[in-house]
C-alpha cells in the first residue's frame, strides 16, 4: 500500500514536467520550441524571448506560488485541525494582499518598490503577520482551534472589506477592476522579476514548516498529546504561522489570493501519505504546484477579451475532486 | 454692406457678453473651456476635471464643481450650458425645459469627427482664436495625403488592449506614415493583446498610452522586462492621456510627433 502510494507521488512528480513542457507550448503565438531552447537566454530572437523571458518565469511563478499554497493549506489544516482551513482563513491571503495593495496604490512608485524589491514581499509577510497577530489576540490566550477558526473568518471579512475600501479610494483609473485580481489572483505579464522576489521568502517559509513537521505530526493526536510530547509552549505554533505568513504572503504579494489550491490539494493528496501531516507538506506543495501550472495552460489557452482569472480556473479544477472526496466520504471511507 | 459691418460687430459683441457664464456637463467640454477660454468666462465645470488624473493647473477658485444635476446649475444661471452626447443628458433636458441654452457637443471618434466638433464648439462660443486655429491645423493636416507606410507600429494600452482600424489612434498612426500592426491582423476596434504577440509582431515602434503616473496593474505589461528594449533603442512612443478622454486637445500635436517620430526611426535606419 505505501509502495502504491509512494508510486503515485512520484506519479506526481514526474507529471510536472510534462505539464511544465505543455505550459512552454502553450500560448497566443506559436513558436519554435526546439529551436528557441537552443537559441539559448541571451538570445534576441522572438521565439526565444518569448520562451525565456514571458513563458518560462511565468511557468516557473506558477509551480513556485502553487506549492506555497498547497503547503500552506496543509500547514494550516494540520495545525488547526480544521478540514476547511486553508491560509485565507486566518486573515493571512488578506492581510498580505492588503499590505501589497496600500505599498503599491499609495505608498511608493512602482519603480521604487521595484528598486527596492524586497519591500514588496516584506511588507506583505509584514501584513500576513499582522492579520495572523490580530487573530490571535482576538481568540485569546489558549483559544480552541474553532474559537481561532470564529476569529479569522471575522477578521478575514474585516480586511477583505479595508482591500475593497483602499481599493476603492486609490489613485488609480483601474482601482475597482483591480480588485478582481487581488481578490482572484493572476499571473499574467510577470517575469523572472516577480519569481525572484517570491523565491527567497517562500523557500524561508518551507524552511519554517520543515522544522515543524514533527510538532504537526504530534498534533493529530492532540493539543494534550502533543504538550506531553514535549510540543509545549508558542514556539512551534509561531513556527508554523511563521512559515505560512512567508510563504503565502510572497505568493500573494506577486499573484494575488489564489483560492482552493490550499483548501483542496491537501485533501487531494492526503490518502498518497496515509494521514501523516509531516509529509503532507511535501506532497500538497507538488499537488498545489501541479494545480496550478495546470491552471494556468487552461488560462493562457482559453480566448476571450479578457484573460480568465486564475482563481476562477483553480475553483473549477479542484471543485470536482472535491465532489468526488466528499461523496467517497460519504460512503464511509476516511476524509 | 457697410451700413451691415456695425450690426455685425453689435451681435457679435451681444453674442459675447451673453456668453459671459459658460458651464459644463462634460469632461471634454470642461478641458475645451479651461484650455481655451479665459477663466473667468467659465462658471462651472464637471468634478472630475477637479481630480488629479485630469487636472493640469490649479483651477479658479469661483468655478464650481458640479456632478452633472441640473439643481446645482439652476442657481448658478449660466448662458450656456455644454454637455457631450452621452452623460447628464437628464440634467441638459430638465435645463432645457427650464428655458437655459444648452448646446450639444458631439464626441469624436476619427479625425473628421474632431473637425465637426470644433467646428459645433466654434458655432456656440463665437469667435475664439484658439479653437479657430485648432481647428484649421485639424483641416490642413486632413487634407495632406497620408504619409506613405515606412515602419510599423503597435498600441498596448492598458490591459494589454491595442486599437484596431476603426479607431482614431489607428488613424493617427496611419497618417503619420506607420502601418498598425493590429489592423493589419484584423483588428477592427479594441482587442487584446498578449505580450507574447507584441515580441513575435516586432513593430518597429512600440506605442504605449499616457496616464501610468499612478500604480495599477493594468500597466504591469509595459512594465514587463521584456519590452526594456524597445526603451533601450528609443522605440517608444506615449500617447498622451488625454488622447482618449478629449482627442481635440491633442490629435494635432500627436500627428505631428508621430511623424517626426517615424522621420527619427527612418535615419536611425
Amino acid at each position: 500500500m505505501q509502495q502504491n502510494n509512494n508510486l503515485a507521488l512520484g506519479f506526481l512528480a514526474a507529471l510536472l514536467l510534462p505539464a511544465l513542457l505543455a505550459a512552454l507550448m502553450s500560448g497566443p503565438v506559436s513558436i519554435d520550441l526546439g529551436a528557441a531552447l537552443a537559441q539559448g537566454w541571451h538570445s534576441e530572437a522572438g521565439d526565444a524571448v518569448i520562451l525565456w523571458q514571458l513563458r518560462l518565469p511565468r511557468a516557473l511563478l506558477a509551480i513556485l506560488v502553487g506549492a506555497a499554497l498547497g503547503m500552506g493549506g496543509a500547514a494550516m489544516q494540520g495545525m488547526l485541525r480544521n478540514p476547511l482551513a486553508e491560509p485565507a482563513l486566518l486573515g493571512v491571503s488578506s492581510g498580505a494582499a492588503l499590505a501589497a495593495i496600500l505599498l503599491l496604490y499609495y505608498g511608493v512608485s512602482w519603480g521604487l518598490a521595484r528598486e527596492n524589491g524586497w519591500l514588496l514581499p516584506l511588507l506583505a509577510i509584514g501584513g500576513a503577520f499582522c492579520a495572523v497577530g490580530c487573530v490571535w489576540l482576538l481568540a485569546g490566550r489558549g483559544a480552541s482551534a474553532s474559537r481561532l477558526v470564529l476569529a479569522g473568518v471575522a477578521i478575514n471579512a474585516f480586511l477583505s472589506a479595508l482591500m475593497a475600501l483602499a481599493l476603492n479610494y486609490a489613485p488609480s483609473m483601474f482601482a475597482m477592476q483591480e480588485i478582481v485580481f487581488w481578490l482572484l489572483g493572476s499571473l499574467a505579464n510577470r517575469g523572472w522579476d516577480q519569481l525572484l522576489l517570491a523565491l527567497p521568502f517562500i523557500a524561508a517559509g518551507a524552511l519554517l514548516l520543515f522544522c515543524a513537521r514533527n510538532y504537526l505530526r504530534a498534533l493529530s493526536l492532540g493539543e494534550a498529546s502533543a504538550a506531553s510530547l514535549g510540543f509545549r509552549g508558542r514556539r512551534y505554533p509561531l513556527l508554523v504561522l511563521g512559515g505560512i505568513a512567508a510563504s503565502v504572503g510572497a505568493a500573494v504579494a506577486v499573484a494575488g489570493t489564489i483560492g482552493f489550491v490550499g483548501l483542496v490539494v491537501p485533501h487531494l493528496v492526503r490518502p498518497l501519505v496515509r494521514q501523516d501531516p509531516g509529509r503532507l507538506l511535501w506532497a500538497s506543495a507538488l499537488a498545489g504546484a501541479l494545480l496550478l501550472l495546470l491552471a494556468d495552460i487552461l488560462v493562457v489557452n482559453f480566448v476571450g477579451a479578457q484573460e480568465l482569472r486564475i482563481g476562477a480556473v483553480t475553483a473549477f479544477i479542484g471543485a470536482p475532486f472535491f465532489f468526488w472526496l466528499i461523496v467517497s466520504g460519504r460512503r464511509g471511507q476516511a476524509l | 454692406m457697410k451700413k451691415a459691418f456695425p450690426l455685425v460687430l453689435l451681435l457679435l459683441s451681444i453674442q459675447a457678453t451673453a456668453q459671459n457664464r459658460i458651464a459644463s456637463l462634460n469632461l471634454c467640454t470642461d478641458q475645451l473651456l479651461l484650455n481655451w477660454i479665459a477663466p473667468e468666462r467659465i462658471a462651472s465645470i464637471t468634478w472630475l476635471s477637479a481630480t488629479d488624473q485630469y487636472r493640469k493647473a490649479p483651477l479658479p477658485e469661483h468655478i464650481y464643481l458640479n456632478r452633472g444635476r441640473a439643481e446645482e446649475l439652476l442657481r448658478l444661471d449660466p448662458d450656456l450650458v455644454l454637455v457631450g452626447q452621452y452623460g447628464a443628458q437628464r440634467a441638459a433636458g430638465r435645463l432645457r425645459q427650464l428655458g437655459f441654452e444648452v448646446a450639444d457637443i458631439p464626441d469624436a471618434y476619427s479625425l473628421e469627427q474632431l473637425s465637426e466638433q470644433l467646428q459645433a464648439l466654434e458655432n456656440v462660443l463665437g469667435e475664439n482664436a484658439p479653437l479657430r486655429k485648432q481647428r484649421q491645423l485639424l483641416q490642413k493636416l486632413l487634407a495632406q495625403p497620408p504619409a506613405p507606410e515606412t515602419a510599423s507600429a503597435l498600441i498596448l494600452s492598458a490591459n494589454n488592449i491595442t486599437y484596431g482600424s476603426g479607431m482614431l489612434e489607428h488613424q493617427l498612426l496611419e497618417r503619420a506614415g506607420f502601418e498598425n500592426l493590429a489592423a493589419a491582423d484584423g483588428a477592427e476596434q479594441l482587442r487584446r493583446v498578449s505580450l507574447e504577440e507584441v515580441i513575435a509582431a516586432q513593430p518597429d515602434l512600440l506605442v504605449l498610452y499616457g496616464g501610468d503616473k499612478d500604480f495599477a496593474l493594468a500597466h504591469l505589461a509595459e512594465r514587463h522586462p521584456v519590452l526594456q528594449r524597445y526603451f533601450d533603442s528609443d522605440r517608444v512612443f506615449k500617447l498622451p492621456s488625454e488622447l482618449s478622454f478629449c482627442p481635440a486637445l491633442v490629435a494635432a500635436e500627436v500627428l505631428q510627433q508621430l511623424t517626426e517620430k517615424r522621420k527619427s526611426l527612418a535615419a536611425k535606419q
